[in-house]
């Protein structure tokens, strides 16, 4: 007994000795040693990668993490906007871009962060979803995405078919491609919400006809059923009827992952994060899938539409915003940018000017979706730019996509649908 | 007078009290609060009143009207035929044949599953390129069949889906029916000469009225309430083809448009009660008659 309780004794005197010894050595190459940040971010973004990164700004920069996670969906929109008008908002937030940030109303709860040193280097098209009253507030979690058509390069190397400049060169292209027995497209009815990519990913074509278009839209003066490029939407799906996949009704959006990256079907019009999923499968696909913008009418103006990632935030009060704005300037560190990558891959270009993505990514992303956005030719996709949103958007493009309804029909319902959204979130729509 | 009074009153007023508090908590609160948010624009924090908007929305967009159409269909539908198939299986069911007790257990198997794993499981077999069935026509020289993806056979495959799943219920009421009549009536017609089918139609079926009004009643009103079939078999789609009042509702919550919702709830309500009153009026009327 009395020997036991001396070793205990002995034990707690070491180390009670070595503790702040340890500490002291290493105080003065960590800045924020001590700093404790406290975060709310959704699951998804609390990844491997992330993490990663987190653990080696620590070691680094000596700042700790308080993770909070959030529930997601609507039930995480009400937490925030608790938070923000509760002045409880944790030192950093993961949050989504565009609308939802809007409607957070930035100015008031985070930090303007529009004359930081790493501000400078985000690309515009990304700014401008997280920008209220030309200030900045939010910095890009990750990369973008594109809405896009991916395609199987050896059908067209095999028919010797040309990357569509127009929407009408496309139908020419997915024709001859079922003449020549091949599947031209692919449809993943069973999963609704990918029928929807088609029209919101033809955002580009629909502001390049009319710049003002979502402006107008979110004010209830322009609606999809008579403006020129919004009904164009919709018509697209009349030409692409009789293009799917037998199993168009039923396919899930897996068994299309598993379709495009074996070559069963040659389109696919859908967010490149389906890329890295593919390649991540199949590595041999890798060299076979190409991606290009969804066409619109003039060949001389081709351009992608755009997903933004979610953003990082900074409380407007938070006392330690030194340490959250050291955070995220680490997180830009092109080696930590390409340590994410190496975790999670790359779902389109980086939102960072002049970030060359590694060469581990496929060239569908580095080098055709690259392309875009070296030219400047993106668009954000509306639901970056209106908080408005028909809420049977998917259901309406897949009836449009079967051909149980035309193009104009369903520009009619989506109108409908959308004052109806509209009238149910106040924004007193006539 | 008064001693006179308190005779007449064998119980106290406060025996009902706990029910009463129970059916008011539960059942009348919920359903007047709800009346007044299906009159507003609601999002929990704050409701502002619109008078009959959603509900003028419920009956004018095509999305939303189109539900309460398919929702008849589907009830009066799926009902009709469990009455009238059911019943077929419940007579064949008691007559002397040596695997009864199999046969039973074989159709009331698909009840003991659950809806949607029944759902799932059909819109496999269904499959418009790997489902069984289409393989099974495929291989019999037919073209394959869209159960599920042309719009207007969907909801039919679904109403088919559900008799399959739902029969084995009535079958049962029915079997309990047919059994409890009186075996004296069949021996007394067929010494006056019945034949089977005459004793079927005079005997049998006037007097399983009472369990069929059961199984009509029962079968209706789960018709409308139907949701969970739908849900794991189309999710409503193609479009909006299958879409009924239940699963509408239920989308219009997730979105976030629960004024609306709830309008949609109160109009379900009204739905049911209109059809199933008068209904069950009916049928009692009809048994009475009978007897």
């Amino acid at each position: 007994m009395k020997k036991s309780a001396l070793a205990v004794l002995l034990a707690a005197a070491m180390t009670v000795g070595c503790a702040p010894a340890a500490v002291m050595a290493e105080e003065s190459a960590k800045p924020f040693e001590g700093v404790t940040l406290s975060m709310w971010i959704y699951s998804a973004e609390y990844n491997e990668g992330t993490q990663a990164i987190m653990a080696k700004a620590t070691e680094e920069l000596g700042m700790e993490f308080a993770v909070e996670i959030s529930p997601g969906g609507t039930e995480g929109d009400n937490i925030i906007k608790t938070k923000c008008a509760s002045g409880d908002l944790p030192d950093i937030v993961n949050y989504n871009s565009g609308s939802l940030l809007a409607a957070l109303n930035p100015k008031e709860h985070f930090l303007d962060i529009t004359d930081e040193e790493m501000t400078a280097k985000f690309d515009e098209t990304f700014t401008s979803t997280v920008s209220q009253e030309d200030r900045i507030y939010g910095a890009p979690f990750t990369t973008t995405q594109g809405g896009a058509v991916v395609y199987w390069k050896p059908d067209y190397e095999e028919l010797g078919l040309e990357i569509p400049k127009t929407w009408d060169e496309f139908v020419a292209n997915c024709q001859a491609l079922k003449d020549a027995g091949k599947t031209p497209l692919y449809l993943s009815g069973g999963d609704t919400w990918t029928a929807q990519v088609l029209f919101l990913g033809d955002n580009y074509n629909v502001l390049a006809k009319n710049s003002a278009f979502a402006d107008e839209f979110t004010a209830g003066t322009a609606k999809f059923e008579s403006d020129e490029g919004g009904l164009r939407s919709w018509k697209k799906y009349e030409d692409l009827v009789d293009m799917y996949n037998a199993d168009s009704t039923a396919a899930k959006y897996d068994d299309g992952l598993e379709a495009m990256a074996t070559g069963q079907a040659t389109h696919w019009i859908m967010l490149t994060q389906i890329v890295p999923v593919m390649v991540a499968n199949h590595p041999e696909a890798a060299e076979n899938i190409g991606v290009f913008a969804v066409p619109g009418d003039d060949a001389e103006n081709v351009g992608l539409t755009v997903w933004e990632p979610n953003s990082w935030y900074i409380s407007k009060d938070s006392e330690n915003a030194e340490a959250a704005l050291a955070f995220l300037d680490f997180w830009y560190q092109e080696e930590n940018m390409n340590e994410y990558i190496g975790y999670m891959g790359a779902n389109g270009p980086s939102c960072i000017k002049g970030f060359t993505l590694p060469e581990s990514v496929p060239d569908a992303i580095r080098v055709d979706m690259q392309k875009y956005f070296d030219e400047g030719k993106t668009a954000p996709a509306l639901e970056f730019m209106t908080p408005v949103k028909g809420a049977t958007c998917s259901q309406i493009s897949t009836s449009a996509a079967l051909g149980q309804i035309d193009g104009a029909t369903a520009a009619q319902m989506y109108d409908e649908d959308c004052k109806k959204s509209a009238v149910q979130q106040g924004l007193g729509w006539e | 007078m008064k001693s006179k009074n308190r005779d007449n009153k064998l119980y106290s007023f406060w025996f009902v009290v706990p029910s009463l508090v129970i059916f008011s908590v539960f059942f009348l609160y919920p359903i007047i609060t709800s009346l007044y948010y299906s009159m507003t624009v609601w999002n929990f924090d704050s409701a502002t009143f619109c008078g009959l908007d959603n509900y003028k929305m419920f009956f004018s967009e095509n999305s939303l009207s189109s539900s309460i159409v398919h929702t008849l269909i589907y009830a009066f539908l799926t009902s009709g035929l469990k009455v009238i198939i059911a019943f077929f299986l419940a007579v064949f069911l008691c007559s002397k044949i040596r695997t009864k007790g199999f046969i039973r257990s074989a159709v009331f198997f698909p009840n003991l599953v659950s809806t949607m794993a029944v759902g799932l499981t059909f819109s496999y077999l269904m499959h418009p390129t790997k489902g069984v069935f289409n393989l099974a026509l495929q291989a019999l020289g037919f073209s394959p069949i869209n159960f599920l993806g042309d719009m207007n056979l969907a909801l039919y495959s679904v109403i088919a889906t559900d008799v399959w799943k739902g029969l084995s219920i009535s079958v049962v009421i029915y079997i309990a029916g047919v059994q409890s009549i009186d075996k004296t009536y069949y021996e007394a017609a067929s010494i006056d000469g019945a034949n089977a089918w005459q004793q079927l139609k005079s005997i049998t079926l006037p007097l399983v009225a009472p369990s069929q009004n059961s199984i009509i009643i029962l079968s209706l009103i789960g018709g409308l309430r139907t949701f969970d079939l739908i849900w794991a078999m189309t999710g409503g789609g193609p479009g909006f083809a299958t879409d009924v009042m239940a699963s509408v509702i239920y989308k219009q919550y997730a979105y976030g448009f629960y004024g609306l919702s709830t309008a949609g709830n109160v109009i379900m309500l009204v739905l049911i009660s209109c059809i199933a009153f008068p209904l069950q009026h009916f049928l009692m009327k009809r048994e009475e008659a009978i007897q």
